[in-house]
C-alpha cells in the first residue's frame, strides 16, 4: 500500500510538472488567473460538499449545541456579577455573535485550507503546491471551501444582531459601516494569526497539531478584552492581537467605541497582513522539500 | 514466571515503547499541554475579575487560583483522547492488526495514557511549583493524608474517563460521528465536571442534575480533594462511592459495545 502510494506521489508529481510549464505560459497572458482559480477552486469544492447534505444538518446543530454552551457560560459568569470588564449581559451577547461568525470563517476556509500545512511540510506534500504556477501563500491559504461551516458565521451575526435589538440600540449607518470594515480587518488579523502560526511548521518539522495552538490563543477572544488582568490584557491587545478580531468588531457595532476605531482597526489589519506575509516568506526559504 | 511478573513485563514493554513514540513528537505535546492550560487560565482570568476584593459563593481570588490550577493538574493527568485513537483505528482498519496480537488491544490504550500523563502532568507540575515559589496564593499545605486520597481519587477519575472515551470511541462501528458525540460529552463536561466553575457557584438545580451523573467523579471530586474543600467523612466516602459505582458502569457500557461491536466489524483494508 506504502508502495502505490509513492508511486502516486510520483505520478501526481510528473503531472503537475507538465501543469506547471503550461500554466506558466497561461498566467502570461491572462492576469486575472489568481481570481479564476479561486473560482474554479471554490465551485469544484461547493459540488463536493453538495453530496453531503447531512454535514448541513450536523453542521448546524453543531453550531447551535456550542453557542448554546457560550451562552450558558456567560450566564453562569453573570449570575455572579453585573458586568465583565465593564461590558453587561447583552453587550458581551454581541460579542459571542462576532466570535461565532469569525469561527465560521475559520472553520470554512483557514483550517481545511492552511490549517493542512504543518502536516505538509512534513511529508513534502508542499512540493505539489509550489509546482503550481500560482502564489503558494494564497493557494495553501484559498483552496478549500467548506461551505456548510459557513452556518456559523450567519448564526454568529444573527446572535448578534438579535442581542443587539435587546439592547434596544439600532446602530446608524456610520457605525454600521465601521462594523463592517473592523469585521473584515478582524477576519485579515485572523487570518494573518494563522499564517504566521503555521510558518513555524517550517521550523518545527515535526509538530502537525500546530492547530492547536491556534484554538488555544482563540480561546481568549471569546470575552472582552478589558475582563482580563493587565498582563494578560497587553498580550492580546499587543502580541497576540486577539482583541482586534472580536472586542473592537463588538464594540464598534455597539457603539461603545465611535466608528473612527474602523481605521485603526483598517491599519492593524494591513500591519498584520505585511507581517505574517514576510515571516510565510522568511519561513519558505527553509523549505527544502522532503519527497524529492 | 508468574501472572503478575509476566503483566509487569508486558506493561514495562508498552509503557516504554509508548514512551518513546512520544519522545518524538514531544513538541506536539507541549502543543496539547498549551492547550489544556489556556481554558482553565481563561476560566481564572475572568473569575479572578468578578471576584475583585470580595468573594463569590465563598471563592476569593485566591481560591480560584488554587482551584484551576489543581484542575489543570486533575485534567492533564485524567484526560483519555481513546476516543479519537479508536476512531481512527476502526475506520482505517488499524484495529486488524491489533485485534491479531495476543494482547487485548486496550492495555496499549492504557500503556499509552500512562506514558503521556506522566510527561503532561510532570511539566504542568514543574510550572505549578515554579508558580508557587513566587505566588504564595497557590501554594498548598503539606497534608500527606490529603495528597494520598487525592492520589487515589485520580487513578479512579482517570480510569473511568479512559473507559467512557474508550466506550464512546467503539461507538465507530456504527457511526462516523464518534469523536462529535465524545465532543458533545465535553460539552456538558464544561459545566458539569467544573472545568469553568467550581460546581458550587453553578445554579442549585444544575448542580443537582450533575450530582446524580458521572460529571462531578471525573474532575472536580479529585480537585476538591486536592483543594482541601471535601469536608467531613461523609462527603469523602460519597464521593469515593459515587466514582466506583460509576467506574463500574462505564466498565459494563464499554464490555458491552466491545463485543457487539467486534461482531458486526467487517474489517477494512489489509
Amino acid at each position: 500500500m506504502e508502495r502505490w502510494e509513492g508511486e502516486q506521489i510520483a505520478e501526481w508529481g510528473v503531472r503537475n510538472a507538465e501543469f506547471a510549464m503550461q500554466g506558466r505560459v497561461r498566467t502570461l497572458r491572462i492576469p486575472h488567473s489568481a481570481l479564476r482559480i479561486l473560482a474554479a477552486l471554490w465551485r469544484l469544492n461547493l459540488a463536493e460538499e453538495l453530496q453531503y447534505r447531512a454535514n448541513f444538518v450536523a453542521s448546524v446543530l453543531g453550531t447551535l449545541f456550542w453557542i448554546g454552551t457560550a451562552l450558558l457560560t456567560l450566564a453562569l459568569f453573570f449570575r455572579h456579577t453585573t458586568r465583565l470588564g465593564g461590558w453587561d449581559y447583552w453587550e458581551v451577547v454581541v460579542l459571542l455573535g462576532v466570535f461565532n461568525a469569525l469561527t465560521g470563517v475559520i472553520e470554512a476556509v483557514l483550517r481545511p485550507g492552511i490549517g493542512r500545512l504543518a502536516g505538509e511540510v512534513r511529508s513534502g506534500g508542499l512540493d505539489l503546491v509550489l509546482a503550481k504556477p500560482v502564489d503558494a501563500q494564497g493557494f495553501v491559504s484559498f483552496r478549500r471551501l467548506d461551505v456548510w461551516r459557513l452556518t456559523d458565521f450567519v448564526l454568529g451575526l444573527g446572535l448578534a444582531g438579535y442581542a443587539l435589538s435587546r439592547l434596544g440600540r439600532v446602530p446608524g449607518l456610520l457605525q454600521l459601516a465601521a462594523f463592517v470594515v473592523a469585521l473584515a480587518a478582524a477576519g485579515i488579523v485572523v487570518y494573518a494569526i494563522w499564517v504566521a502560526l503555521m510558518s513555524l511548521a517550517f521550523w518545527f518539522v515535526s509538530v502537525e497539531n500546530l492547530s492547536v495552538l491556534f484554538d488555544a490563543v482563540y480561546e481568549g477572544a471569546r470575552y472582552p478584552v478589558t475582563a482580563y488582568p493587565g498582563a494578560l490584557r497587553f498580550v492580546f491587545v499587543y502580541l497576540l492581537p486577539i482583541a482586534w478580531t472580536t472586542t473592537i468588531p463588538a464594540s464598534a457595532l455597539t457603539g461603545r467605541l465611535g466608528p473612527e476605531i474602523a481605521l485603526a482597526a483598517a491599519a492593524v489589519a494591513a500591519l498584520a497582513f505585511v507581517l505574517a506575509r514576510l515571516f510565510w516568506r522568511a519561513a519558505l526559504r527553509r523549505y527544502t522539500g522532503a519527497s524529492g | 514466571m508468574s501472572r503478575l511478573a509476566e503483566w509487569a513485563r508486558r506493561y514495562g514493554a508498552l509503557i516504554r515503547n509508548a514512551w518513546l513514540v512520544d519522545l518524538q513528537y514531544r513538541a506536539s505535546i507541549v502543543l496539547w499541554i498549551i492547550w489544556g492550560v489556556t481554558e482553565p487560565t481563561i476560566a481564572l482570568g475572568i473569575w479572578w475579575a468578578i471576584a475583585g476584593d470580595g468573594q463569590v459563593g465563598g471563592y476569593a481570588r485566591a481560591d480560584f487560583a488554587r482551584y484551576f490550577f489543581a484542575l489543570m493538574l486533575v485534567n492533564q493527568l485524567t484526560i483519555a483522547w481513546d476516543s479519537w485513537y479508536l476512531d481512527r483505528w476502526i475506520r482505517e482498519g488499524d484495529l486488524n492488526y491489533r485485534l491479531a496480537r495476543p494482547l487485548h488491544p486496550a492495555h496499549e490504550a492504557v500503556a499509552d495514557n500512562i506514558a503521556y500523563k506522566a510527561r503532561s502532568a510532570g511539566v504542568i507540575l514543574v510550572v505549578w511549583l515554579v508558580a508557587a515559589l513566587v505566588w504564595p496564593a497557590v501554594r498548598l499545605p503539606l497534608a500527606p493524608g490529603r495528597w494520598a486520597l487525592t492520589a487515589l481519587a485520580v487513578v479512579l477519575a482517570a480510569a473511568m474517563r479512559f473507559f467512557i472515551s474508550f466506550a464512546t470511541g467503539l461507538l465507530a462501528f456504527w457511526t462516523t460521528r464518534a469523536t462529535a458525540i465524545m465532543g458533545l460529552h465535553g460539552g456538558v463536561a464544561l459545566f458539569l465536571s467544573g472545568r469553568i466553575a467550581p460546581l458550587a457557584l453553578l445554579p442549585p438545580a444544575v448542580a443537582g442534575v450533575a450530582a446524580v451523573l458521572w460529571f462531578p467523579y471525573m474532575l472536580a471530586f479529585p480537585v476538591n480533594l486536592l483543594t482541601g474543600s471535601v469536608h467531613g467523612t461523609a462527603a469523602l466516602l460519597h464521593g469515593f462511592a459515587g466514582q466506583i459505582v460509576w467506574l463500574a458502569l462505564w466498565v459494563g457500557a464499554y464490555r458491552l459495545a466491545w463485543t457487539r461491536g467486534l461482531r458486526r466489524y467487517g474489517a477494512v483494508g489489509g
